[in-house]
């Protein structure tokens, strides 16, 4: 950090410069850049209307990738995520169903399924941190579990005919905007400080670097990790509630292929896969970003199909231009 | 370290074991179609004929759809809509779009374009609803991955002044104006059990493949099943009913593995989705198990033949009908697609137009003829199909 300093000292170009190509800066280069692109695609696109609600449709994405950035800085990946939001999903349903066996009032089906969600994955973290099994082979094996077990549970029925007062978050607003978009914005703003600004969140990335060095440092490698993935859980958790809560009944094969959306954003994001790097900014961006293309395109009228075409092409196209970029900064340092 | 590994991997297995056990028996007797409407068999084949009601004649319930906020009166005038089936990419939906084509066409001043996801995802369904209706249409045709999941969008749409009909999966009826019945469901389950037994008897064992436990029409015909086989055919003997998705793949393991845990207790599989019956087909010519074997002219002995009946589209039941491997597959029980979306387009016109209104008994489309309005806001597009060998080469779909 000193020589970086210095060199800006020495030349104050360069720090606007290295500014400029930070992979966040770059990201939302790009973001401008598909905004303008979809907006003279149709003229529907840019409206407050369209935009508010792809802010509903991209809570779930949202809410998951936020502490997938966590894990994915730590070298870790979970796959269980969408599973586990359709087990909560389930649970809540279950719980609450006024003709099931427990009769719950819904304040605590929701607790009940938040907790349950968080158990899931401290589940997750216990098997990776004492047993030692890789995360990758952890999360594929409890996303199997965490799915048969809804399917279980729920015994093929669906609960319906919430009371209105529970579609407020799902579907409802609070100040204009769709009430979920104010519960991703504090999580977003939450997971943002916490990963830059606490000991907690720096020690992350010195375990994605390595976790050898970062155990010898005193830091609970081990603690951390379960803290992480159930936290993952729990967010998982709240995804459930709030997509119960817009599509008004529960299934168990809700969320399933949430992981894979939510892996995509955190990696379009430009947190390295491999850990060690990664931003919240850059995961917002990412999952604003896919959203939109998929919104944008679809007024354009191009198929579905064809959309995830083009957004497979770009996440590749961002990934690549952002490697691009950061070796010609590193090697020109 | 080791020791833990251990006890890990034992618990495990012994949760998932325990889940494999409890699952299945626990899955038996709970077909009330995922949707708590009572059932409604047919009268046993021996009492057909003692003056069966026909729909029109049933007493009729009140109008029950929705109805668009502020429509704009565009009688007579060129119409755009879009088609959101569950998914694209599968040839029933093929089928459907293509009757729309036809519709379209013949009308002249109909737009038809058909967009969904490629999985039949609830989520992905909705965003691309709430797409169109940003984009602007006049007329939506859908048909629903889940009833209630894909309402609140409906909704949206008809208060933005959007028509809406449905067609193959129905939507609770307040979200959606009118809805394009193929075939009641009881008639569908009186088709398929009867042609099961024709082949495997009446005291036979079979199991079932479907999509998923609750997608509408699937859990709706089961539980019609259940109802009419206790009724007419109390010896039948259900073995298990699993769950495939709509995935060719997943719905050939799940056939193989009934063929393989059943051994000769398993006398037919029923197909439920236009892919499970090909796939199912294909799992039992696999295992030599077609009661007429033309490729070989060895194998499948009567006793320990599986016998197919399904719900499929003609083209993909042809190999196993009068292609290579005929005889595999002896009765296919399915309405027209084609006519479906022909008439669903139709349906939507007449709306717009303001020539088919709540409280009509029933409406023209075209080729079809008049079509009856059935269970409030229903039109029922007519008794299913059976394709046999003698007719499904006249059909190419």
């Amino acid at each position: 950090m000193t020589t970086i300093r210095q060199m800006d000292e020495q030349n104050p170009g360069a720090k606007f410069r290295r500014f400029l190509l930070r992979q966040e800066i770059i990201l939302f280069i790009i973001l401008t850049i598909a905004i303008i692109l979809l907006t003279l695609g149709s003229d529907k696109f840019l409206t407050v209307d369209n935009l508010l609600n792809q802010g509903r449709l991209l809570t779930e994405i949202a809410l998951v990738a936020l502490p997938m950035t966590f894990i994915i800085v730590t070298g870790g990946i979970d796959l269980s995520v969408g599973s586990i939001m359709g087990l909560c999903a389930i649970l809540l349903g279950y719980m609450w169903n006024p003709s099931g066996p427990f009769q719950w009032p819904l304040e605590l089906a929701v607790i009940f399924s938040l907790v349950v969600g968080t158990l899931c994955g401290v589940i997750n973290g216990l098997i990776i941190v004492r047993i030692g099994v890789p995360p990758l082979i952890t999360t594929l094996a409890t996303l199997a579990l965490y799915r048969g077990l809804a399917e279980g549970i729920s015994q093929a029925r669906s609960v319906r005919n919430y009371p209105e007062s529970f579609y407020v978050l799902g579907q409802g607003t609070f100040l204009g905007v769709p009430t979920q978009l104010w519960v991703v914005l504090i999580f977003v703003l939450i997971t943002a400080i916490v990963l830059s600004r606490t000991v907690f969140g720096r020690s992350l990335y010195a375990i994605g670097n390595n976790e050898l060095g970062a155990r010898f440092s005193g830091i609970p490698v081990g603690v951390y990790k379960i803290i992480i993935y159930g936290f993952s859980g729990f967010m998982s958790g709240m995804a459930a509630w709030i997509f119960v809560s817009r599509v008004t009944t529960t299934r168990s094969d809700m969320g399933s292929g949430l992981e894979l959306d939510a892996i995509a954003a955190v990696v379009l994001g430009g947190t390295s896969i491999f850990g060690g790097s990664g931003s919240i900014i850059g995961t917002v961006i990412g999952f604003v970003l896919i959203q939109l293309l998929k919104n944008g395109l679809a007024l354009a009228g191009v198929t579905t199909d064809g959309t995830i075409v083009v957004i497979g092409t770009v996440l590749i196209f961002a990934i690549l231009i952002n490697n691009y970029i950061q070796r010609r900064v590193s090697a020109g340092k | 370290m080791n020791r833990k590994l251990l006890v890990g991997l034992l618990l495990g297995v012994v949760l998932v074991l325990g889940f494999a056990l409890v699952m299945p028996t626990a899955a038996q007797d709970r077909w009330d179609g995922a949707d708590d409407l009572p059932v409604n068999p047919l009268e046993c084949p021996a009492a057909e004929g003692a003056g069966e009601a026909s729909p029109a004649e049933m007493s009729m319930p009140e109008y029950d759809g929705g109805q668009p906020t502020d429509a704009p009166d565009l009688a007579g005038q060129p119409i755009v809509l879009v088609d959101v089936p569950k998914l694209v990419g599968i040839g029933y939906f093929a089928a459907t779009t293509l009757g729309q084509q036809q519709a379209a066409e013949e009308l002249g001043n109909v737009t038809v374009t058909t967009d969904a996801p490629t999985e039949a995802n609830i989520d992905d369904q909705i965003a691309v609803i709430d797409n169109y209706i940003t984009q602007g249409v006049n007329g939506i045709l859908f048909a629903a991955n889940d009833p209630v999941a894909i309402a609140p969008v409906l909704t949206r749409a008809l208060e933005s002044g959007i028509h809406v009909v449905g067609y193959d999966a129905n939507s609770e009826p307040a979200a959606r104006e009118w809805f394009v019945n193929q075939a009641e469901f009881n008639g569908i389950a009186k088709a398929m059990i009867d042609s099961m037994v024709a082949e495997i008897g009446a005291d036979g064992s079979f199991a079932i493949v479907t999509s998923t436990f609750t997608t509408p029409n699937q859990a709706r015909w089961i539980a019609e099943m259940q109802a009419y086989q206790g009724k007419c055919y109390p010896e039948l003997t259900w073995l298990e009913t699993v769950e495939a998705q709509e995935d060719n793949v997943l719905s050939f393991n799940q056939a193989t593995t009934l063929i393989n845990k059943y051994g000769p207790d398993l006398d037919g599989i029923f197909g439920m989705t236009s892919v499970a019956t090909p796939a199912a087909a294909d799992a039992v010519a696999q295992a030599g198990l077609c009661a007429v074997d033309a490729v070989a002219g060895a194998a499948g002995s009567a006793e320990d033949a599986v016998a197919v009946v399904g719900l499929a589209t003609p083209n993909a039941m042809k190999p196993y009908v009068t292609g290579d491997f005929a005889g595999c597959v002896k009765s296919v029980v399915l309405w027209n697609p084609i006519d479906l979306g022909y008439a669903a387009v139709y349906v939507l016109r007449a709306v717009v137009d303001g020539e088919f209104a709540p409280g009509d008994t029933s409406v023209m489309a075209g080729r079809l003829g008049e079509l009856q309005v059935v269970n409030g806001s229903e039109v029922l597009l007519g008794p299913p199909f059976i394709y046999t060998a003698e007719n499904i080469d006249g059909f190419d779909f």
